[in-house]
């Protein structure tokens, strides 16, 4: 077994772990998730320095091979990275590490059953990145559901069950779309696997086919961006679950609808997504000004970042549908980007709320009176969140949009209105909480301690890092836009 | 003596049991579907001695068969006549309609 | 020393990453670190400046950002226009530092402010040295942060907090036309970086609609952070911030990063006529538009803000009649001399605790120094022969005039003569004439509060000299030297056009004199006009954007929210109506009635039965 199996397994170490230890205090609890979540990160550097390195990290074990007429299709355990999905697995280790850090003092009742289930989790995301044909994808893809309805329907907020409900119909009907498009291209092309499939659908023509695949693919990973009109679920999630899954939630799982869109919408059926281009980029637009004016009129900051989650959703469509070096790199940045800025967006949200209980924007102002570092990190967040230079956001948006003006320039100048609202809504939200006068209905509250500011810290600096020298990522990232643009350009 | 030919043997056969699931199926009133359900299993049993004397291969094989029907039927009304007894005690009717606890 | 020049921005961010993380430690001590590193910046930034006049040019760059085929780099660019901006800000940050030292003296946030104002000098800094597009982009946005954050210094305030607010959403609409105008000049040049564009418009690679198409987006972009009309309400709110902000920020720097956008755009200009056109016509309008703003407001720091914008539109005037060297003087000696008014009305208001100059008068007596220097400023200001506004002024006159656009010039003019006007009439209701205060309750001004304001005052009264026609041209000389792309602008002038100048700004001096020292005018039919409660207002614009703009994206925030509630929500039911039909239609054929069971039963073997006859097998 190579190392990316054992990177994709290795929740399970964090998983058996506790479940040998069965149910012991809250601290050991912890203690022992803490430790054990660090296990996969040390994989993923190592996955990712091999990576760089060059040496092969594919994998291959045969697994089944049936005739059905004159065809062998062949089914096997297969995985590989390339440069896209190898950032994104090392964003979940990182996220994962500090959310499961952070919920040691959110979670309050049943701490055991929630790491074990955070864990399974991780596992079914490592292994969505990892995939390299279709079925094993989306036998990991169905993986995450199930821990993330248990995880929000019971230690989430209000109305947890309804937003559990709500999030596993959504995405089981999504998935659902996903599996009859997989099995047709499984049937049409003997194979799933992600370059053999690309490989058969660039000199076949059946045009119709392609076409209805691509829009089933649009559709089912259009439920997990989320693309309008196919959102609500998520908004719910957003604003009902605990935010340390949250962070996960936002920062990696809604990236995992963008990895499908780009890796095997463009990579494998390029011809019909560039027939598809105008619509992905009028709804990449549509989400974009969507989300940006809904979040100006909200009154709680979850909701707020719910809806500038699909405001930024919009941007990684755009880059999509560009469908030049730009574009996707950009949707490739802002993937990136955008895990960051919420998982540190979320992080302090859970800081926040051991302190106030609350996110009601009226209730919090005047917050950089008395917590000034608090207040301070959200101004910072805010700044990246609204694509501030220096930090990720801008580099992302500025790439797609670069993208974007050689092929639609109208769609870009409309979109251009996003980055105007952007800046309105994340001030207005963020100044609402933190300026203006303070009220005094919290009694004292204390100021970040350490182990609140690390996480924030560590986030804020892969933040700057990305935005001070953008070719961190990009340089990992070029062979992999090599490949795809193949598709498109050629 | 003219033999009566097969075919009458078999279309009184599935004249009874026509009749008799007609009866099954639309009757109201339990005894009268088990009395109906009988004359199905007896339309059976004349088409058994019917092959067995008439048929491709004659032999002793189908009047044997019919043998084990009637015991089976037999049985099947005891046990179908005990459930109706209980069954009238606790209702105090045999209408079928009344029958439908297994309904959501 | 050239190849340091990134110690130039370097250094400023150093302080504010220091000040930030040692806030609590190093309290008072902070300001003078802050102060001690300004100066050290300032010294290589006069090392670096001395090197640039004998090599002339200078260009380091490594790589930052590859997309695919395309390679954006980051670097520094010195040549002597920005070399001279570099001296500029360094020199005056380095002022108000040593100012702030006084003025922000027993301030709970003294350390905070100071890592503000670094980080703010350090943008500033590295928005100048840009030798590209994109990296310009990123420092001006950075600079507008570094506004955000000192407007918005008092936050428990909310007319501070919504000052702060709304320069940076104005600023972000600029800002956005300047994207938009980068990205097209990408794709049309392949190329970010200064040097290819004036290339590639000299080698006539753009289309004339394109290039007049970019060039105005760019232009849009130096609207908003120039305060030009009609982006310029930010800037009177933008005097929420401490006083040493608005000297620094809005008079001296920021502001002026429209005109050196321009002046850097340059090439693109001049090959669109169409796009020089609208910059002096925004220019000149907005020149004349808070002049007459400026006439009635009783605010001091409002005044002055009034009189930037109008000030910045003599620039962009100037800039756009094919003035350059014209434009880039005023905005040296306009850096200077509106510091120096803005230092010396902190000084006032550190002093008397109000802004409200309609509450002051007398002050000469007590604010002897103070009322010294602002005098020297509003004779600069006013053009008054041979300190530096009059050099610089008259030079704008005269491109206008040699550019034949006599109808922006006589509202030049006009606007000139306004200009002296609403300045000596605050000098005179400020320092002149009875207090209106108990003068014994006036704080005495520290020395670190009076050494900026001397030293600007000298520049204020000697930087013209730097640029005349009698005793040599220097800047022109040093910005045109090379610059091979600025063929045809205008210089010099003539004596009659200074006569004119002398003249319309004594009169205005004259008119201010009679109106509010002598009170020769009738001021109650004036005050009870229409036309004096327009200008009050500001002409109405604020309420105007908030009517349209904010209360319009409101509107539409709360529509989508309809949207989001009854017809997403309406898709959601309907799929789950869906289901609970088809379920509700299926389990009413569980009927419990065994005869309904069997009848289906029966059915179901007909069917077998018919199809294994018909098909003749299974």
């Amino acid at each position: 077994m190579g190392t990316l199996s054992l990177l994709v397994f290795s929740p399970f170490i964090g998983l058996i772990a506790l479940l040998l230890a069965g149910k012991q205090s809250d601290n050991i609890t912890k203690r022992i998730a803490a430790f054990s979540s660090l296990i996969p990160l040390i994989l993923s550097i190592l996955v990712y320095a091999q990576y760089q390195a060059g040496s092969g990290l594919s994998e291959i074990l045969r697994w089944v091979q049936f005739e059905v007429g004159e065809q062998t299709l062949t089914l096997n355990y297969e995985l590989a990275v390339d440069g896209f999905s190898v950032i994104l697995i090392l964003l979940t280790t990182i996220i994962a590490v500090l959310a499961v850090f952070t919920s040691s003092w959110q979670i309050k009742q049943n701490s055991h059953l929630f790491f074990m289930l955070m864990f399974l989790l991780e596992f079914g995301i490592l292994g969505v990145f990892s995939a390299d044909n279709l079925i094993l994808f989306f036998i990991f893809f169905e993986i995450t559901l199930i821990p993330m309805f248990f995880l929000i329907g019971k230690w989430g907020g209000t109305d947890r069950e309804e937003s559990a409900f709500s999030y596993i119909i959504y995405n089981g009907l999504g998935s659902m779309v996903l599996l009859i498009a997989i099995a047709a291209i499984f049937v049409t092309a003997g194979t799933t696997n992600f370059s053999e499939a690309a490989e058969y659908f660039r000199t076949s023509n059946e045009a119709g086919l392609q076409l209805g695949i691509a829009i089933a693919f649009l559709i089912a990973f259009g439920v997990k961006l989320p693309i309008f009109p196919l959102h609500s679920w998520m908004v719910k999630v957003h604003v009902h679950a605990p935010p340390a899954l949250v962070m996960i939630h936002a920062g990696v799982l809604l990236k995992i609808g963008a990895y499908g869109l780009i890796k095997f919408g463009v990579g494998i059926l390029p011809a019909s997504f560039t027939t598809l281009a105008p619509l992905i980029a009028i709804l990449g637009l549509v989400n974009l000004l969507y989300g940006a004016y809904l979040a100006l009129v909200q009154e709680e900051l979850r909701s707020v970042l719910a809806y500038s989650s699909i405001s930024h959703m919009g941007i990684i469509l755009l880059g999509v549908a560009a469908l030049n070096e730009a574009g996707i790199q950009g949707a490739i940045f802002q993937s990136v980007s955008h895990g960051l800025i919420s998982a540190l967006f979320f992080l302090l949200v859970g800081i926040l709320l051991v302190r106030t209980r609350t996110t009601n924007l009226r209730k919090l102002s005047g917050l950089a009176r008395l917590t000034p570092v608090l207040a301070g990190f959200f101004l910072v967040a805010a700044l990246a969140g609204l694509g501030l230079p220096g930090m990720s956001g801008f580099v992302s948006e500025f790439t797609v949009f670069l993208g974007i003006f050689e092929n639609m320039p109208v769609i870009g100048a409309i979109g251009t209105l996003g980055i105007i609202m952007t800046v309105v809504y994340m001030l207005r939200a963020i100044l609402k909480m933190t300026y203006g006068t303070y009220r005094n209905m919290f009694g004292d509250m204390n100021d970040l301690g350490m182990g609140e500011l690390i996480p924030a810290t560590i986030l804020l600096i892969c933040i700057v890092v990305i935005g001070v020298y953008p070719n961190t990522i990009a340089l990992t990232v070029q062979q992999t836009l090599e490949t795809l643009l193949v598709g498109i350009g050629g | 003596m003219t033999t009566i030919p097969l075919q009458a043997y078999l279309i009184l056969a599935l004249i009874l049991f026509c009749i008799g699931l007609f009866g099954a199926l639309t009757k109201r009133n339990t005894i009268i579907v088990l009395i109906c359900i009988e004359l199905m299993l007896n339309a059976v049993n004349l088409n058994l001695v019917a092959f067995s004397q008439l048929g491709n291969n004659p032999g002793i094989t189908g009047q044997v068969f019919s043998l084990f029907t009637i015991t089976i039927a037999a049985a099947e009304v005891a046990v179908g006549m005990a459930i109706l007894i209980a069954w009238y005690r606790h209702k105090n009717g045999v209408n079928v309609d009344e029958m439908d606890g297994l309904k959501d | 020393m050239i190849e340091f020049a990134w110690l130039i921005p370097a250094l400023p961010l150093l302080t504010f990453l220091l000040l930030i993380v040692l806030r609590e430690k190093l309290k008072k001590a902070s300001g003078y670190v802050a102060v001690l590193i300004s100066g050290i910046t300032f010294i290589v930034a006069t090392l670096v400046f001395l090197q640039l006049i004998d090599v002339g040019n200078f260009l380091m760059e490594w790589s930052w950002l590859t997309i695919g085929s395309i390679d954006i780099s980051f670097g520094i660019l010195l040549n002597p226009l920005n070399g001279l901006m570099l001296l500029l800000v360094a020199f005056i940050s380095f002022l108000i530092h040593m100012y702030s030292l006084g003025y922000m003296d027993g301030d709970q946030r003294f350390s905070t402010f100071f890592a503000y104002l670094s980080l703010f000098t350090s943008a500033m800094l590295g928005l100048v040295m840009s030798p590209n597009l994109l990296q310009f982009y990123m420092f001006w946005e950075l600079v507008g942060l570094g506004s955000f954050l000192l407007i918005g210094f008092y936050f428990y305030k909310n007319s501070a907090k919504q000052a702060a607010k709304k320069a940076f959403i104005m600023t972000r609409i600029g800002d956005v036309g300047l994207l938009i105008g980068l990205i097209l000049l990408f794709w049309q040049t392949n190329s970010l970086r200064f040097v290819d564009i004036y290339q590639a418009v000299t080698n006539g690679d753009m289309s004339g609609g394109m290039i007049t198409l970019i060039a105005i987006l760019i232009f849009i972009g130096a609207i908003g952070k120039s305060g030009q009309f009609p982006l310029h309400t930010w800037l009177p709110d933008a005097m929420e911030g401490p006083t040493p902000v608005s000297a620094l920020i809005h008079a001296a720097t920021m502001v002026a990063a429209g005109v050196y956008l321009v002046a850097v755009m340059y090439p693109l200009y001049m090959a669109s006529s169409l796009a020089m056109m609208i910059v002096a016509i925004v220019g000149a309008f907005t020149a004349i538009y808070a002049a007459t703003i400026g006439l009635v407001q009783n605010d001091l720091k409002q005044v002055l803000a009034y009189s930037t914008i109008s000030q910045l539109g003599f620039m962009m005037l100037a800039m756009g009649v094919l003035g350059y060297t014209a434009g880039i003087f005023h905005l040296f000696t306009h850096a200077f001399f509106k510091a120096l008014l803005f230092l010396a009305a902190g000084s006032v208001i550190h002093a008397v605790h109000t802004q409200n100059i309609k509450e002051m008068g007398g002050l000469n007596q007590k604010l002897k120094l103070t009322s010294a220097v602002f005098l020297i400023g509003a004779l600069a200001i006013s053009g008054f022969p041979l300190f530096s506004g009059f050099f610089s002024k008259e030079e704008i006159l005269a491109s206008v005039w040699a550019e034949g656009q006599y109808g922006l010039f006589i509202i030049a003019i006009v606007a000139a003569f306004l200009t002296s006007v609403y300045m000596f009439r605050l000098y005179f209701l400020v320092f002149h004439g009875e207090s209106k205060l108990t003068l014994d309750k006036v704080k005495p001004v520290p020395m670190t509060m009076k050494i900026p304001m001397m030293v600007l005052a000298l520049f204020a009264i000697f930087s013209g000299f730097f640029n005349t026609s009698w005793f040599g041209t220097y800047i022109a000389d040093f910005l045109e030297e090379g610059a091979t792309y600025l063929e045809g602008i205008h210089h010099g002038s003539s004596i009659w056009l200074m006569l004119l100048a002398t003249v319309v700004s004594l009169g205005g001096i004259a008119l201010a004199y009679l109106i509010y020292v002598k009170n020769a005018l009738n001021q109650e039919n004036w005050k009870t006009s229409g036309t004096y409660q327009m200008l009050l207002n500001k002409y109405y614009m604020d309420e105007f954007y908030d009517n349209t703009f904010v209360k319009g994206s409101r509107g539409i925030g709360l529509g989508f929210q309809y949207v989001e509630k009854y017809f997403v929500r309406l898709i959601i039911l309907f799929i789950g109506d869906l289901v609970t039909t088809f379920s509700r239609t299926g389990s009413k054929s569980q009927t419990g009635q065994a005869q309904t069971y069997t009848a289906v039963a029966f059915l179901g073997l007909v069917l077998f039965a018919a199809v294994y006859m018909l098909k003749g097998g299974y």
